[in-house]
């Protein structure tokens, strides 16, 4: 008997259609992989499940009843959970009280019975054979262990059917292994799991089956053990590489930018030695969690350095903050376009001219025509489509708003700039426009680092693929070298063995 | 390749911040000022339009330096019982140390600016939130100006100093006003606190010295509050342990009551001063219209509640039909 | 137990520091009529931050109590005065407490106001609307008001047991009962309580009635020892309440203290201003002590969360 089916699932913000058609089922005791790119529609139907969005259209059906008006309050009762990459906990309240609350019934005034919380959050933490102290704080917890206590609480509230949201993103190595033994508990005891990973090798050791996600829909869904990885790789992608990146051939400089050993310890980056040189574009590829942003944060200045070296031109330069970046020519466009990439708030010119304040100022005063004139002239080149320089941030499409980040940095004239995912969650026109973009300033000489967890725009864009793993730079493949297989492999670890 | 599915709280931004606050407040300005014309005595005359002037200055002052704080998403609660303490110590320079009383003012605007470096220290430094931290010096501040007095010991304002709350108080004000609003609309600096204000991260992503924007805004707290003392000990002709009570509540009330969100990112001047005088004519009004000094502060009160509760409702709207 | 109200105990064994000192000094301080006087007479501070423990809980802020405990004062003087019998006395103010506070509840739950703002509004709108109404003449008590008529040793145990009921009421409250807790969740991540079942509006006006009714009942326990009702009476009351709670380890970003950090808080905070005076030092720097205490306490709170949040960091990293 099915536990959980979606038919022709249909959901669009806005205009832009993020599930066109999805339809997916999940048996009792299975492991079903979900797969698909950035922007394929993995989270959104997840929402839709969990009854955060109400889909436009399609069918939700539990046991076989269907489920009209999906609320979250509804598909917890009915039994649907889902953890995500941030656990969703109270910090100040203790394990045992995160798992109770919303869990118990009675009024306001109904007496707390601290004993049986207590034995209840012991006895669900057992059954995942988690080792931890109910009356902890969630706060004083590692990431893991306040993972095992999302999943416990799950199974608290009676949850048949567990979403798992890149479940081993924030986990380390030696952790993984704990969850995987969690996970077959749960199987055994007919729960279903749908699983959310671009970890290919722990799909294969996990799933049972596994669907593929492109373009909002659901292309494929198969037996994991029948579907070989560059076939599940090519479902996802759907299309030949090569045809898409506007890459030419850049005559490429001295080198710009270089590290040796790098290190931090706060963020896990660990002796990480690479160069680039001007005109190079240099991709970072690697699992999420694996230390490319937090790279780029050091580089930056905003997690500094506690070891090792960082060299502009030749020379040992340091980066104590990100002002320090900005003045050596340091530009970081970072992935989180709403929150740090732009202020949504404030206008176009007012984005644009943010890094270089004192550049458009004469005397300390701003010159606000000096600054129109710039905003003007990047909305122009970057082809950014609003109704005026003053329209707010805000306003604008995620395309759009990237290219006023984009604007922002190119402004400071850097020599490096370093891109961190520039073309997530942005539809095809744009994203065309931005490779077109960057490929025009290798050609004008800047060092170009970008991060990406798209496979095809690392690898059609970059001169080199540099591979990151646990905070660790472990590979780097010339663009002649690099495929997806093996740029996949070093980003796994393949061949030092799997996380078993 | 697909959009990104927009997260469920994804909204339009609030409308850009259009003067219609002010458009409003300044249309309650000129009908107060109707009023008191026709209720008021002798409400009508340029002695009493000075009168307005001179008394707002201490708290205007105030309000002046406050509203780039709150524009940062801080607060200063402390600049009330700075007043004190300032005059309290520029009372002791003057008349224990026996300095001349331009050195002692000098030296008071100094110990201004090292209070809004403790409080900056402790909020930039420790990131500790500005209401605790100027909550604790409120009363720090406070404590020692009584403490150095003994609880009642005051000093009289030397004469050479009098001028200044005679009327030439105005031209400081004026320039402070001038300088404040070059500070916050015009220069480099006040953009960045505004973006500080919008997203404190953003605003670090984007290369702005967060840390040192705060701590000017805080020393700049401090010193324009030792300004106010100076001015407050010349027009009382003296100064006391108990100066300048309760006068942080009313720049944060001409403050809010000028649009100025007290989340931070919005706020300008001209909102202020609109703020300032709209509270400074009502209590004058009031005055002179025999209608007690109480009846003025009930009124400010529930002017600012409306002021807010007229402020939330527009927002509603105006992202309601841009969505 | 001790690790987990570590913040709590540091500011006791704080407070008992300073009583052991004084105790070596001036052990006179420690008479049973000084210590009864001190608590007595402060009493209502007590109160009164029982309440704003509970506000600065859910993530909120209350400085209007001053000019509620004005307001609660007049009235019960007036009401006693008026040939009321007790009860009703005593339910009218504590039930106007309740008005008061339902008005800054409405504000902040309803139309989603900062309560910063809001409760200065209300405060500069309640502080001088009684001024006003009053002219700022006290009200005389009536004679069976003062100790409600049962003389100065039995009333005096009145406040004190008053006292002890409600601190103990409401500390069992906030961790026996569903609301008390309900009050945590909100104040920890009110949309996280949403989707627990908790409806975060609903426990923020809570909070504020409740805030009111304290006001009320620290008014009531005051103003039963002077002889008349003062309406320029509390100013200060918030600053001393919110100092007692912050001081007593409760975190103003909400969801984390306890009612024990704020007695503590209230303790050390109390003692200064007698202990000065029997150490014969000028009773006038007790405010800046006191200024002086919060600024250590929230200072050694934001260090102590850096050296753990660095701690975890590096765990993570491995």
């Amino acid at each position: 008997m099915t536990l959980l089916s979606v038919s022709g699932i249909a959901k669009s913000f806005a205009g832009v259609h993020a599930l066109r058609g999805v339809s997916f089922d999940l048996l009792p005791g299975e492991v079903h992989a979900l797969v698909g790119e950035n922007g394929a529609g993995k989270s959104t139907l997840i929402k839709v499940m969990t009854g955060a969005h109400r889909p436009d259209a399609g069918r939700i059906e539990m046991e076989g009843q269907e489920v009209v008006h999906n609320t979250p309050e509804r598909s917890r009762a009915l039994g649907i959970a889902a953890i995500y990459q941030q656990p969703a906990l109270f910090p100040e309240l203790s394990v045992a009280e995160n798992m109770a609350l919303g869990f118990e019934s009675g009024g306001l005034w109904r007496r707390i019975d601290w004993t049986a919380r207590r034995t209840r959050a012991k006895e669900l933490l057992a059954r995942i054979g988690a080792r931890i102290d109910p009356d902890a704080p969630v706060s004083a917890l590692t990431m893991p262990e306040q993972q095992m206590v999302e999943i416990a609480k799950s199974l608290g509230g009676r949850a048949k059917v567990l979403i798992m949201d890149e479940p081993t993103a924030s986990l380390p190595e030696h952790e993984v292994g704990n969850l995987f033994r969690v996970v077959r508990e749960l199987k055994a005891q007919g729960v279903g799991i749908i699983y959310i990973s671009h970890r290919l090798d722990e799909l294969y050791a996990l799933a049972d089956r596994v669907t593929v996600l492109r373009d909002g829909q659901s292309v494929a869904t198969r037996p994991m053990k029948e579907v070989e990885r560059p076939e599940l790789i090519r479902l996802m992608v759907g299309r030949e590489i090569s045809a898409i990146f506007p890459k030419r051939e850049v005559k490429q400089g001295d080198v710009v930018l270089e590290t040796r050993g790098l290190e931090c310890r706060a963020s896990g980056i660990r002796g990480v030695s690479l160069s680039i040189r001007a005109g190079e574009i240099l991709g970072l590829a690697g699992l999420v969690g694996a230390g490319r942003t937090e790279l780029a944060r050091v580089l930056f200045g905003l997690t500094p350095a506690t070891g090792g070296q960082i060299l502009l031109g030749g020379a040992p330069v340091s980066v104590r903050r990100p002002s320090d970046a900005v003045e050596l020519g340091i530009a970081y466009v970072p992935e989180d376009r709403r929150r740090h990439g732009v202020i949504l708030e404030l206008p176009i010119a007012a984005n644009t001219t943010l890094a270089i304040l004192r550049r458009i100022s004469k005397g300390g005063f701003l010159d606000f025509g000096r600054e129109n004139a710039l905003a003007a002239s990047y909305v122009e080149k970057l082809a950014v489509k609003t109704p005026s320089i003053q329209t707010p941030a805000g306003n604008l499409s995620g395309g759009n708003q990237q290219k006023v980040a984009l604007s922002r940095w190119l402004a400071t004239e850097p020599k490096v700039l370093i891109l961190d995912e520039p073309t997530q969650g942005i539809d095809v026109g744009a994203k065309a426009e931005i490779h077109k973009l960057m490929v025009d300033l290798a050609e004008r000489g800047l060092a170009i680092l970008m991060i990406s967890s798209e496979l095809p725009e690392a690898l059609g864009m970059s001169d080199r693929v540099g591979v990151m793993r646990g905070g660790a730079l472990v590979g780097t493949l010339s663009r002649a070298e690099a495929t997806q297989e093996r740029v996949l492999a070093l980003a796994l670890g393949h061949g030092e063995g799997a996380a078993a | 390749m697909l959009a990104q599915a927009l997260p469920h709280a994804e909204r339009r931004p609030g409308v850009r911040f259009v003067p219609t606050h002010e458009r409003i407040l300044a249309v309650l300005l000129l009908a107060e000022t109707a009023v008191f014309c026709v209720i008021g005595r002798h409400f009508v005359s340029a002695d009493n339009a000075f009168e307005i002037v001179r008394l707002s200055v201490e708290v205007g002052l105030l309000a002046l330096a406050m509203t780039p704080v709150i524009v940062t998403g801080g607060i200063d609660l402390s600049v009330g019982s700075l007043i004190a303490l300032s005059a309290v110590l520029f009372g002791k320079l003057f008349r224990d140390a026996g300095l001349p009383v331009g050195v002692a003012a000098v030296l008071t605007l100094g110990a201004g600016a090292l209070a809004g470096l403790l409080n900056a220290a402790l909020i930039t430094g420790l990131r500790l939130p500005p209401l605790i931290v100027t909550l604790g010096s409120f009363s720090l501040f406070r404590g020692l100006a009584e403490g150095l007095t003994g609880g009642s010991d005051s000093f009289m304002c030397p004469k050479s100093f009098l001028f200044l709350g005679q009327g030439a108080q105005i031209p400081v004000f004026l320039v402070a006003a001038a300088g404040f609003w070059l500070l916050l609309h015009r220069s480099a600096i006040g953009r960045g606190l505004t973006a500080i204000g919008l997203s404190p991260e953003g605003a670090r992503h984007a290369g702005i010295p967060v840390g040192r924007r705060v701590a000017l805004v805080y020393v700049l707290s401090g010193v324009v509050a030792s300004l106010s003392s100076l001015i407050y000990v010349s027009r009382y002709t003296q100064a006391r342990a108990d100066a300048g009570t309760g006068y942080e509540l009313l720049a944060i009330t001409a403050v809010v009551l000028g649009g100025t969100s007290i989340f931070g990112g919005r706020g300008r001047i001209s909102g202020t001063l609109l703020g300032l005088f709209a509270i400074a004519i009502l209590e004058r009004g009031m005055k002179l219209a025999d209608l007690g000094d109480q009846l003025a502060q009930i009124l400010v009160g529930v002017l600012l509640l409306t002021a807010l509760g007229a402020n939330a409702l527009l927002e509603k709207l105006s992202t309601r039909r841009a969505a | 137990m001790i690790r987990r109200y570590l913040r709590e105990w540091s500011v006791a064994a704080a407070t008992l520091t300073l009583l052991l000192l004084l105790a070596l000094v001036k052990p006179q301080f420690f008479s049973g009529q000084n210590l009864r006087d001190i608590l007595v007479t402060k009493a209502y501070i007590l109160i009164a931050a029982i309440g704003m423990t509970m506000v600065i809980l859910a993530r909120q802020i209350d400085i209007s109590i001053g000019s509620q405990f004005a307001i609660c004062g007049v009235l019960a003087s007036l009401l006693a005065k008026w040939g009321l019998p007790l009860s009703l006395m005593i339910v009218g103010t504590l039930g106007a407490g309740a008005l008061l506070g339902a008005l800054n509840g409405a504000l902040v739950a309803g139309l989603r106001l900062p309560s910063i703002v809001v409760t200065l509004a209300t405060m500069v709108s309640l502080e001088q609307g009684i001024r006003w109404i009053t002219g700022g003449e006290p009200v005389r008590n009536a004679a069976n008001f003062q100790w409600l008529g049962l003389g100065q040793t039995a009333g005096e145990i009145v406040v004190l047991a008053t006292s002890a009921a409600v601190l103990a009421a409401f500390a069992a409250g906030l961790r026996w009962l569903r609301a008390g807790r309900a009050i945590y969740a909100t104040g920890s991540d009110p949309e996280a309580a949403r989707l627990a079942g908790i409806r975060p509006a609903g426990v923020v006006f809570g909070v504020f009635v409740l805030m009111g009714v304290f006001s009320a009942l620290a008014a009531l326990l005051n103003g039963i020892q002077s002889t008349q009702g003062d309406p320029t009476s509390g100013q200060g009351l918030g600053l001393q309440a919110i100092a007692a709670v912050v001081v007593g380890g409760t975190a103003i970003s909400g969801g984390r203290g306890t009612l024990f950090g704020t007695f503590v808080g209230f303790i050390l905070l109390a003692v200064i201003g007698p202990a000065l005076v029997f150490l014969q030092v000028e009773a006038s720097w007790e405010k800046a002590i006191q200024g002086t205490i919060i600024l250590v306490a929230v200072a050694s709170d934001a260090i102590n969360l850096r050296q753990r949040r660095n701690v975890g960091a590096s765990l993570a990293a491995r």
